[in-house]
């Protein structure tokens, strides 16, 4: 198999646009800092209690994953092959064995969450285990514990606690426009609007330097899963079973979607076309495959 | 002329576009894609609010055999595990299948049970080979039509849990029924499954 060494040939390119984004968006929000207290809005106050939330969300992902997706964690004897593939992947990357859980859903698909190695879960649907093989569900979960190895979840609870903290702006000064107050009743209205509006600006452009960091975390965590694995073209497989054309066919019966919708607005059908929203944060899956293909390559006949 | 925007013409009736399945049916099994198909079956969901769908089990004699297009497709009435009802259509002539079908179907339909109807059902035997490779000598298959979309597509399930269905064979079918002039659903979220088909 491949080295376990932790030392892996990083994409130089890749790091070079993650840097410049993560650099980009500290420029933003130090700017957008200073130009608030240059206002006169007192922010400190919303930092602390929106930074005390991101924290609490950054200490407790795990349990708040398990809470919110509906995973159950599973011991070895009630899953005893996904343990042994989570454990085999787990050493390689030199980390503890994670949690490891399961998700009663015919969708296919799969997460890792956790602050550092030491506190990782890794949860996979029934759906995904249902319909890859054991390689291809292996370079899955082999690029899910990337992202632990390479510390996402820190760089995403950074990244998530900006826009938090925007979002939390705007809608106060939303409310401070329409009624006044901030100690200084109808006085401010001019400044509440242009801080509004500058906040939604920055609201959308952080959000956006944001999904693009995401779509760079996964690139990386591809490569360092393929690195791990040695076999980028099961992960290729595997995108394209769960993410291709035959995917979308479903796994529900026509009778009870119809029953459903006799209760329902908006069709289940239309509520489930495919499994598009779970990668609006992934790049284009054509993409990845293509440079995973790329990579399989490299790895089989050497750098041209 | 001004087809630039529509490859096709969608079915203006169902007879429109179930009709179309006759040469599908002969192109397949020309192939040796398919067996013959001797069986079909209308599932529709009573709900006590339409006095003629409520008493359809002692219509359907009428439907089928009275009047000019009376055939001699046999027919059995069946519940399933899901509490839909079923009538399940046999006849060695698969022209007269498809004629008892679409008369069952339109017959519910008129008499206001349009949203009663959920799909009409034909089955055959798969004999074709997946990608040159896996013979699927047997497998039964079956073509949906849902009425909600007047449109078909394959179903192959490999068991009787719903999810369990063979995703590559159905695609390769869709594919040359597409060819032969079936309407098939374009889009691939909407070939929801029937497990446990009373038939």
């Amino acid at each position: 198999m491949s080295s376990t060494s932790k030392s892996f040939k990083r994409d130089p390119k890749l790091l070079s646009r993650m840097y410049l984004t993560m650099i980009m968006l500290g420029v933003l929000y130090a700017v957008f800092t200073l130009f608030l207290l240059r206002l006169g809005i007192p922010i400190t106050f919303v930092g602390i209690i929106v930074g005390a939330m991101a924290i609490f969300q950054y200490y407790m992902s795990d349990k708040l994953v398990l809470k919110s997706s509906g995973a159950k964690e599973v011991s070895e004897k009630q899953e005893p092959k996904l343990h042994e593939i989570i454990k085999t992947l787990a050493d390689r990357y030199n980390m503890p064995m994670p949690k490891v859980a399961v998700i009663d859903s015919a969708v296919p698909n799969a997460f890792a969450t956790g602050r550092n190695p030491d506190n990782a879960l890794v949860a996979v649907t029934t759906g995904i285990q249902k319909r890859l093989s054991t390689r291809e569900l292996s370079a899955v979960i082999g690029h899910e514990l990337a992202h632990v190895a390479n510390r996402d979840i820190r760089v995403l609870a950074m990244g998530n606690f900006f826009v938090m903290l925007t979002s939390f702006l705007m809608t106060m000064f939303f409310w401070n426009m329409l009624f006044g107050g901030m100690g200084r009743r109808r006085e401010g209205g001019g400044v509440m609007m242009i801080a509004y509006l500058v906040t939604m600006v920055v609201y959308f452009v952080g959000q956006m330097l944001v999904l693009s960091l995401t779509r760079y975390r996964e690139y990386g965590a591809d490569h360092t899963g393929s690195e791990i694995s040695g076999d980028p073209g099961a992960l290729a497989d595997a995108l394209g079973k769960i993410s291709g054309t035959i995917a979308q066919i479903p796994d529900q019966d026509l009778r009870k979607m119809q029953t459903a919708n006799a209760f329902l607005i908006i069709s289940a059908s239309l509520k489930n076309s495919g499994s598009a929203n779970l990668f609006s944060t992934h790049p284009p899956v054509e993409e990845r495959i293509k440079k995973l293909r790329e990579l399989e390559h490299r790895m089989k006949y050497g750098a041209r | 002329m001004f087809r630039i925007f529509t490859s096709h013409k969608s079915p203006k009736n169902d007879w429109e576009a179930i009709e179309p399945i006759l040469r599908t049916e002969k192109v397949l099994r020309e192939k040796g894609e398919i067996t013959p198909a001797r069986r079909a079956g209308v599932i529709y969901r009573v709900n006590g609010a339409n006095a003629f769908i409520d008493n359809l089990p002692n219509e359907i004699d009428s439907i089928l055999y009275d009047g000019a297009g009376s055939t001699k497709t046999s027919y059995q009435l069946k519940d399933d595990s899901v509490g839909m009802k079923w009538i399940v259509l046999e006849d060695g002539n698969f022209q007269d299948l498809v004629s008892s079908v679409y008369t069952v179907g339109n017959s519910i339909s008129s008499n206001g049970g349009k949203n009663n109807l959920i799909a009409a059902v034909f089955e055959f035997y798969f004999s074709g080979e997946i990608n040159g490779k896996t013979k699927k000598l047997g497998l039964r298959t079956y073509c949906i039509y849902r009425y909600d979309r007047r449109a078909f597509y394959p179903f192959v399930p490999t068991g009787d849990k719903e999810g369990d269905r063979d995703r590559a064979s159905e695609a390769v079918l869709a594919n040359d029924m597409r060819k032969s002039g079936l309407n098939i659903e374009t889009a691939l979220t909407e070939w929801m499954g029937l497990w446990g088909i009373p038939f």
